[in-house]
This record gives C-alpha cells, structure tokens and sequence, in this order.
C-alpha cells in the first residue's frame, strides 16, 4: 500500500467580479476539486473579487445563476478558511455586514503571510 | 447631437475618468453589466457634468445584490428604457 501524501495547502485568490466573465466560477470549481482530495484549502476574495459576496443577488433578470448561491458550498466541502482581504472591502465602500455569510477579514500583512505559508496559489 | 454613452466595466478599469472628458450637456450615460458598481462610487459620480443624465441597468443592478445601495443620482431603468434611450439618442459611445 502507498503511504498517504501529506496534504498540501493550497490558497485560491478569487479577483473578478460575479458575473462580468466566468473566473469566479472556475476559482470555486478548481477550489472545490482539491478539497475533494483532502487537501487544505484557503480561499480568498480580494480586488473586484469581494462583489461576489454581496448579498441580496439574484441573476434570474440576466440569464445568469447567481454566484451567492454556489458560494455556500464552500463550507459543504469543507473549506472553512473563507477569507477577504479588508483593504478591497473598503476601497469599494462595501462594509463586512453587506456580505452573504460571515468571512474573515485580512489586512495586507496577514496577506503576506498567507502566501508565504501556501505550498500552491492560484490566482484567478 | 446627443450621445449616449454606455460604460461596462467596473470602476477598477478607471474608465469613468476617460468617458467624462468626453460628455456634453444633454448626453446620456448608463451602466450596463459590471459597469454598475459605479453606482457605490458617490464621490466619482459627482465629478459627472450635471448637464449629463446618469441611468444605471436594473436586471444588473439586482444581479449584483446592489439595488438598496445605489447612489441616488442614478436612474435606474429596465431594458425596455435602454431601448427607448438607444433610440432618442443618434449615436451610440462604448466605454469597454
């Protein structure tokens, strides 16, 4: 029997608004698989990426399904470091009760050493 | 001549700063797609010529969770009014 890999600690940076082009969802999809293979997994919204957590979206009126929704299966995945880097909340004057559930907030230093302790970051 | 303008990005494009220079009195600008995060921006917004009508579109507006927090110098109208809106002006200006 192989010995089991010693999980890895994978960061994914979200950057993109909901609905403008489809990197948010294959930042959730790409998120999603790796937690399947129990891997450690942080995820983080930060620049136009935080708009995705705004609540009270509905996207019937543009054809779309609204991205809020899909969000929630983070946690049904296990992935619990949900995370928003505090700088972008504020530069787009959205405040931390605006969002869809409660995140962790980051300031620029936390960032750092975010990046610093993930083996793997993708950026999307 | 009057213009409408439409403006799909959002303000992280910086294109707000670009299409404003180009405005004249009794020209319109709308906010389409992810152009309506503008509508957060009360300060950028003030720096539109008052001569201008500002719209914003409503299906994206609620698409976005963002209807409670529009700025109120912005209309919001249907896709019906964008129509009507593409129609009275004569020509048409994409800020993309």
């Amino acid at each position: 029997m192989p010995t089991p890999q010693k999980p890895r600690t994978f960061t994914f940076i979200s950057r993109s608004a909901p609905y403008g082009n489809n990197r948010p969802r294959l930042c959730l999809g790409a998120a999603l698989a790796t937690a399947v293979f129990e891997q450690k997994v942080n995820y983080l919204f930060m620049d136009d990426g935080v708009f995705q957590l705004l609540a009270n979206q509905n996207a019937d009126g543009i054809a779309s399904k609204t991205l809020g929704n899909a969000l929630e299966t983070l946690e049904l995945y296990g992935i619990d470091q949900v995370m928003v880097l505090k700088e972008s909340l504020a530069s787009r004057h959205i405040s931390s009760e605006d969002l869809l559930f409660p995140v962790q907030l980051l300031s620029n230093s936390d960032l750092q050493s975010l990046i610093e302790s993930s083996d793997y970051v993708i950026n999307l | 001549m009057s213009t409408l303008h439409t403006l799909n990005k959002a303000p992280s494009a910086q294109l707000l700063a670009s299409c404003i220079k180009t405005l004249c009195k009794g020209d319109g600008l709308i906010f389409i797609e992810d152009g309506v995060y503008h509508v957060l921006e009360a300060a950028l917004l003030e720096s539109i010529p008052a001569k201008v009508a500002v719209y914003a579109l409503r299906e994206d507006i609620s698409a976005r969770g963002l209807t409670d927090k529009c700025d109120e110098s912005v209309e919001l109208v249907g896709y019906r009014h964008f129509v009507e809106l593409c129609v009275e002006h004569e020509k048409i200006v994409s800020w993309f």
